[in-house]
């Protein structure tokens, strides 16, 4: 009977919660380029970057708001192939690729519960 | 004294693994992608099978994953007629191309400027991924749907392996068709070696070699069960085969001889992949999980940790790690 070959561990598995790529893992830190486009010009002189950040972290914070203000709001959804549905939204994933919705108005019938595509929405509206 | 091989699962995927690619050896190690029929390929740490990322955004089954030399990019083909680029360490989507069926292979130039797709609207394009806006490099000539296409010497060349029984090798500044292989049963999966020259085309039972620029055949194994998909260690040592039997099939590649065979999977493979180092091989099959498997049973590597006989034995005897006759992850 031969022994088996003893392991350390498990291979990790996926986490639940989120896509994973962490940003804080070493191969991450060296070769990610920052996202800020003022910093990947040469010669980016720290004013226009500053700028550049304040900018996007106000339009993050009001796309964020945005979401917590639109909970259990009817929303219009318009999609691609002139799809214009109506539902009350719920919640968005946390990378944003789904909305939680209620009550989605179809042409075949009301769908309690639905998940909807984001990059299927060209863009939608509500009343505040 | 012999070990039984342990071998790794990885699990995550929730429907059959189709295939599965290894990164070169970066300065963080080498990685592994998986496509999967779940439309969502994940990339792993190499050597120890550890989930690094999924890859979202693909609204169909994906059929072909790659990772660039470096394992900074990542390419993926689908059943949602599109391939797309992905940014291996963020896991951002960086480009998708449409195309006009199911896409099934995708492969990056070794300088990673150009991506080679194939699928069922059986043309082969090469896309700049520099200028994307711009239309592909057509190449027809294929008269079925492409199961596969490789770049090969220093990417002049492309060989392409169709369910229109050929395999294919084609010049890409000319499109024309240098070489033709023809086959009287679909060709399951093909190969290429750079060190040798080497294609390796899998067929019904059959392992297949051959010279990558004449095609003139080296030399065939016959195995026990038709076989989807077979890998030549880097060394050229040692072949690896998994089919629709289940099993982990390894053959010496200088006799031909079948040195072992493991038990392990509950669905047929779909793809077997040596690592670039050779020290282990990766199986995807129908039972949606991946498996890494020693290529030296015993040696201490990644998460397989050598045990001595003489440690086995002492005052306080307790294995690193309680082996149970299956392991899952």
């Amino acid at each position: 009977m031969k022994t088996p070959v003893s392991v350390l561990r498990l291979p990790r598995g996926p986490d639940p919660n989120s896509r994973g790529f962490d940003p804080n893992s070493p191969r991450f830190v060296a070769l990610c380029a920052t996202s800020i486009s003022a910093s990947s010009k040469p010669g980016a002189d720290p004013a226009s970057l500053q700028t550049e950040q304040r900018a996007r972290s106000m339009m993050r914070e009001r796309f964020l708001r945005c979401l917590i203000s639109m909970a259990n709001k009817k929303i219009q959804f318009h999609m691609y192939e002139k799809v214009k549905v109506d539902a009350t939204f719920g919640a968005s994933d946390i990378d944003v690729l789904n909305f939680q919705v209620s009550d989605l108005q179809t042409p075949i019938g009301v769908q309690t519960e639905a998940l909807i595509r984001c990059q299927d929405v060209i863009s939608y509206s509500f009343d505040m | 004294m012999a070990m039984r091989q342990t071998p790794l699962t990885c699990s995550g995927h929730t429907r059959p693994v189709v295939d599965l690619a290894f990164s070169g050896i970066t300065p963080f190690g080498y990685f592994l992608i998986s496509a999967c029929k779940d439309g969502k390929p994940m990339l792993r740490q190499g050597d120890t099978g550890d989930w690094i990322g999924t890859f979202l955004g693909h609204k169909g089954a994906v059929w072909g994953a790659t990772l660039n030399t470096d394992a900074t990019k990542a390419a993926t083909a689908a059943a949602d007629f599109t391939a797309k680029v992905w940014d291996a360490v963020s896991g951002a989507e960086v480009l998708t191309l449409a195309h006009k069926h199911i896409v099934k292979s995708v492969h990056f130039t070794k300088d990673s400027n150009c991506l080679l797709t194939g699928g069922n609207d059986k043309v082969l394009r090469i896309y700049d991924l520099n200028q994307p806006d711009e239309a592909p490099q057509e190449i027809p000539g294929h008269t079925a749907s492409i199961k596969r296409a490789l770049w090969c010497h220093d990417d002049q060349h492309i060989l392409s392996a169709s369910e229109d029984r050929t395999v294919r090798l084609w010049d890409r500044n000319t499109s024309e068709a240098v070489k033709t292989l023809s086959f009287d049963t679909s060709v399951s999966s093909m190969e290429y070696l750079a060190d040798g020259d080497v294609v390796l085309i899998t067929y019904g039972k059959t392992i297949a070699f051959y010279n990558a620029h004449s095609l003139e055949l080296i030399k065939t194994i016959d195995t026990p069960a038709n076989i989807h998909s077979a890998s030549l260690h880097p060394e050229k040592d040692f072949i690896v085969a998994g089919g629709d039997d289940f099993k982990l099939y390894k053959y010496d590649y200088g006799t031909s001889e079948e040195l072992e065979s493991y038990k392990g999977h509950f669905g047929p493979v779909h793809c077997v992949r040596f690592s670039p180092d050779g020290e282990l091989y990766a199986s995807g099959s129908e039972d949606g999980t991946l498996r890494l498997w020693q290529t030296a049973v015993g040696k201490t590597y990644g998460l397989w940790k050598c045990v001595l006989p003489e440690d086995l034995v002492c005052e306080n005897p307790e294995p690193l790690y309680p082996v149970p006759a299956e392991i899952k992850a």
